[in-house]
């Protein structure tokens, strides 16, 4: 009798094995488990058992209809999982299609390297701040030394509202009026727009300066080297170097110079860099004392340095652009590179 | 400033080759732009900074090359044995703009071309050449710095020589053959009837030197550098002259120099020297600058010895004497640019080498950023302006007012009261811009032109207003342009272009957290330049912060822009912050389910959206969650005056589930306002 179950069991299991479709899984199901199926029907038999085999008998007809049961689940699952598996395929799409989107503006290389020049010196305490475009010949001239008949000026080619009003030719303005009303100690950037009147292949007439300048007690020169570098290595790499040379601006005193190897040809020489390896990028010294007595402060006090460069002179090298006139003409085909 | 490398080599005996003297000059403050090989030599064009003229000769260059190196310079000897006779008769008028004048007569000189190695260092020094005797005032000013002049002293009526100011002489003619303006304050040589010279600029046609000179005037002089400049400027004349006058000649070298060209022209041109003239009332006192050693160093952040900067000090000619604790200098004559301590720390630094300073990070007091700052706005609108496909614009400053015209905008309007520049470069940049929009809609022109379709841009710019303060007032403004093909592939073509413009300002609005404001479409607000059916003004608090629409197509003409084309203007960026809701407060999260109804209305064309939306949200009941459009429809079987408007309308409880008869009461209530408020009637 026992036989008998372990002989449906075998069968059972070797039928599920060879059934190929849901439908015959389905089948077999109905042929073991429905309601005239052969455990169904043994079940219903087992009041016919004798009273000493009923518990043998019933304990391993339970385990082959669990394991029918078992076989059944299994098989009809995976023949489920193929199935839907082929209508999916069906419904397959051309995944090349362009996508939905609304594709994402520009900002204009301008403000992406003035942004991230900003974030450079924010980092280090430096404070954003601005000043008129339109100003003061004092603001922009005077107060930095540089009274009117002063040949300094001849390297500035200004544009003039009044004869004492100019479109401001350098952001170096911008120290004497936050010096006049703040005390030190001052770390202050001041980015923004600036004028000259000059217009040529390499030149255009208005353009984006930087300056930065710092105040307060025991502020030294190499101090002021310490920070460009800093900045210098953040926006063009740590391994590109710095070279201080002396020149002159009538605001500061040392004045110096800053180039760094060229960014182009890593110092080996080429068009950018007029082949000697090196790119001018940054003016910059010590606060002229001069200033600092316009600004009503004392010299004796007193220092701090300043330094100031072309917004555009860092997009160009950073960028590889070749020709200033591209950046305000505003050609979409250009915009859309940064 | 020229310099060759062998003419540099008669001064001071170095060994370097070209290449590593360029070099040594650029890192101590000379910047050697370019250098040309010539046989034999090279020459270097040397950036000379204005602060120092003393370098804008052979000599000067030759100074600082032995003090950067080390090495002793010579000086030229100049002798004149032979003298004949007086010098000739000079007068300073005017000792303000005039400190010293010296001057020799040369007579019987055969001027005639110069000698072939005269005449190869003018040319690599970028001088040209003429008679020997020009050429030789030439070559002298390029050797020692001063600046010489040659009259014919036939010419020189009374063969004297006047100092003094133009007066009433209102024009003088000059070798150049151009007619001059003076005006009274500039100062010119005269003789003793009239005017031969501008005094350090240019000599006149007058008293020129030509092949028939036979007796000359030799002037050597010191003008003021700031009455020099401003003649030069005003009269626009820039001579190698005038550069040096104007940042300065030294006074010191005056006699040296007249002497050397006198003793070069006699050996070349031939004649007799006379006497010198000198009339100079006296050096002023000797310049003294103090500095203590410890500031030398506080100032670099260095620790050079107190030796050392002596050593560099004296190679360049200064005078120092120890004096407490530190310096007392007196510097060369020609250096008047050292006027303060640190001018001589510059000097020390510069020879010291700026490349030996150490590079060292300052240590700082902290202190808290400046808060509330108005230009913060300006990041986030450029960053959603950018989200919402706008590629961001920079256009020039400067427009010409017939832009204004292009875009309609009345006589009376204040954007017609302009800041002029004096001098533009160009007519098209001769004011200060008053709106952006011009220059927008060119960028869109040429953009078209060349091809590109689907354009968005914005520009954040200050524009420039008069006003009664010493300076014009800035005022920083935003504007975005866009046509209408950006969308075209997107979006159903029912969709004007005003709605892509209006998503842009919404989304702006959003992220600025500008919630109160209103369009308005009242005719006497609108801009001329937009179409007075599609634009409307936005309004915040009671003031007007911009304008929204489609440009008028006869602006779109003026410009040249075929198509469609939007625009959204925000007057005062930095005012936009007044308009900013307060922060956020948190509201519970609702525990209960809301129920959603549509209703959809028929009503006449000119009822708008938003009234509809308001009359449903004025119902005076908590439950109202939200009013959403969700459709806009014309068309049949709507009668051609009306439209339909559907909205979804959600309800919700905060303490409890609606019930279908609670929902259904205030869906009565909702219909009931819209009929009888706007006349509208449910659409089946």
């Amino acid at each position: 009798m026992l036989n008998d179950l372990h002989s449906i069991k075998d069968l059972a299991g070797d039928e599920i094995e060879k059934s190929d479709s849901l439908r015959q899984v389905q089948e077999l199901r109905i042929k073991y488990l429905g309601k005239k199926g052969i455990i169904t029907g043994r079940i219903k038999s087992l009041g016919a058992v004798s009273p000493e085999d009923r518990r043998n008998y019933g304990q391993l007809l339970n385990e082959v209809k669990t394991y029918i049961e078992d076989l059944l689940c299994r098989s009809e699952k995976t023949f489920k999982a193929a199935e839907l598996n082929r209508t999916l395929q069906t419904q397959r799409i051309d995944v090349t299609l362009p996508g939905y989107f609304i594709p994402p503006g520009h900002l204009h290389p301008t403000t992406q390297v003035l942004d991230e020049i900003v974030d450079v010196f924010t980092s280090l305490g430096f404070h954003v701040e601005e000043g008129p475009e339109v100003e003061l010949d004092f603001y922009n001239f005077e107060a930095l030394n540089m009274p009117k008949d002063h040949p300094a000026r001849d390297m500035q080619d200004t544009f003039y509202i009044t004869d004492d009003v100019v479109l401001r030719t350098h952001t170096s303005p911008v120290q004497v009026r936050i010096m006049k009303n703040n005390t030190p100690p001052l770390r202050v950037i001041a980015p923004g727009k600036v004028y000259r009147c000059d217009a040529d292949v390499t030149h255009i007439p208005m353009f984006h300066q930087l300056e930065g300048f710092m105040v307060d007690k025991h502020i030294t020169m190499s101090d002021l080297k310490g920070v460009l570098e800093v900045f210098i290595h953040k926006v063009f790499g740590t391994d590109t170097k710095l070279r201080f040379r002396p020149s002159f601006f009538p605001f500061t005193e040392p004045s110096a110079e800053i180039d760094i190897s060229c960014v182009i040809c890593r110092g080996a020489g080429c068009s950018v860099c007029k082949n000697t390896g090196w790119l001018e990028i940054l003016g910059a010294g010590m606060i002229n004392p001069r200033v600092f007595e316009m600004a009503g402060y004392d010299p004796e006090q007193y220092t701090g340095f300043a330094f100031g460069m072309g917004i555009e002179r860092v997009a160009m090298l950073k960028y590889g652009i070749d020709d200033i006139r591209l950046f305000y003409e505003n050609d979409k085909r250009f915009l859309e590179q940064f | 400033m020229k310099a060759s490398y062998n003419w540099l080599r008669e001064f001071v005996d170095f060994r370097l080759p070209p290449e590593e003297l360029a070099h040594a000059l650029t890192m101590a403050g000379f910047e050697v732009e370019g250098m040309s090989r010539t046989d034999n030599d090279a020459v270097f064009d040397i950036n000379v900074t204005p602060n120092r003229p003393d370098c804008l000769s052979i000599t000067g260059i030759a100074r600082e090359i032995s003090a950067i190196l080390k090495i002793p310079s010579r000086s030229k000897q100049v002798d004149i044995r032979k003298q004949e006779g007086r010098g000739p008769e000079v007068e300073i008028g005017d000792t303000r703009l005039c400190r010293r004048y010296a001057a020799r007569l040369i007579t019987g000189v055969k001027p005639a071309p110069s000698p072939e190695w005269l005449i190869k260092r003018l040319e690599a020094h970028g001088f040209r050449t003429s008679l020997n005797i020009v050429d030789i005032t030439n070559y002298v000013l390029l050797e020692t710095g001063q600046p010489l002049h040659a009259f014919d002293l036939d010419k020189l009526s009374g063969r004297k020589i006047e100092v003094k100011t133009a007066g009433p002489v209102k024009k003088f003619h000059t070798l150049d053959n151009e007619d001059r303006d003076l005006n009274s304050e500039m100062l010119l040589i005269w003789d003793a009837e009239k005017p031969v010279a501008l005094a350090g600029i240019m000599g006149g046609l007058n008293t020129e030197v030509s092949s028939s000179t036979v007796n000359i005037l030799l002037e050597s002089a010191y003008f003021y550098p700031s009455s020099v400049r401003r003649t030069s400027k005003s009269l626009g004349i820039a001579s190698e002259s005038s550069y040096r006058f104007e940042r300065g000649a030294d006074i010191n070298n005056i006699v040296f120099a007249l002497d050397r060209a006198a003793a070069l022209i006699a050996e070349i041109a031939g004649g007799r020297i006379s006497g010198l003239t000198d009339v100079y009332p006296g050096p002023s006192a000797a310049r003294h600058v103090r500095i203590s050693f410890e500031k030398i160093n506080s100032v670099l952040g260095t620790v050079i010895p107190e030796s050392f900067s002596e050593g560099i000090l004296a190679d360049l000619g200064f005078e120092v004497e120890r004096e407490g604790g530190g310096f007392n200098v007196r510097p060369p004559g020609f250096r008047e640019d050292i006027q303060t301590d640190v001018d001589v720390i510059e000097e020390i630094a510069r020879l010291y080498g700026y490349d030996r300073i150490p590079a060292t990070l300052p240590s700082i007091r902290m202190q808290p950023a400046p808060s509330g700052k108005k230009t913060g706005i300006i990041k986030p609108i450029k960053d959603s302006m950018t989200g919402s496909g706008f590629y961001e614009a920079i256009n020039y400053s400067f427009f010409y007012p017939d832009a204004l015209d292009k875009l309609n905008i009345p006589p009376a309007d204040s954007r017609r009261d302009l800041v002029f520049i004096k001098n533009p470069l160009r007519k098209e940049e001769s004011a200060m811009r008053t709106t952006l929009l011009p220059a927008l809609l060119n960028n869109v022109a040429l953009n078209i032109n060349r091809g590109e379709k689907a354009l968005r841009f914005f520009e954040v710019s200050r524009v420039f207003l008069p006003s009664n303060k010493s300076l014009p007032e800035e005022v920083v403004q935003m504007a975005a342009v866009c046509n209408q093909e950006t969308s075209a592939s997107l979006w159903q073509t029912r969709h004007d272009g005003f709605y892509d413009i209006k998503g842009a300002m919404e989304n702006l609005f959003k992220v600025l957290r500008i919630r109160d404001f209103y369009l308005d479409q009242e005719i006497s607000g609108l801009e001329p330049y937009l179409h007075p059916g599609k634009s409307c003004s936005i309004i915040s608090g009671g003031d007007k912060i911009g304008s929204l629409g489609t440009v008028h197509p006869t602006v779109l003409e003026a410009f040249n822009i075929k198509g469609n084309l939007t625009v959204l203007e925000i007057l005062d960026v930095e005012k936009l912050s007044r308009h900013i809701s307060p922060g956020t407060t948190f509201l519970s999260l609702p525990r209960f389910p809301y129920v959603e109804r549509d209703i959809a209305i028929v009503v006449f064309k000119d009822i708008t959206a938003e009234q509809a939306r308001n009359e449903i949200s004025s119902i005076d009941s908590d439950l109202i969650e939200s009013v959403t459009l969700f459709d806009v429809y014309t068309g049949k079987p709507i009668p051609q005056d009306r439209k339909s408007l559907a909205f979804s309308v959600r309800f919700r409880a905060a303490d409890r589930t609606l019930t279908d008869a609670e929902v259904d009461s205030l869906h009565r209530i909702i219909v009931e306002r819209l009929i009888n408020k706007l006349n509208a009637e449910l659409r089946s």
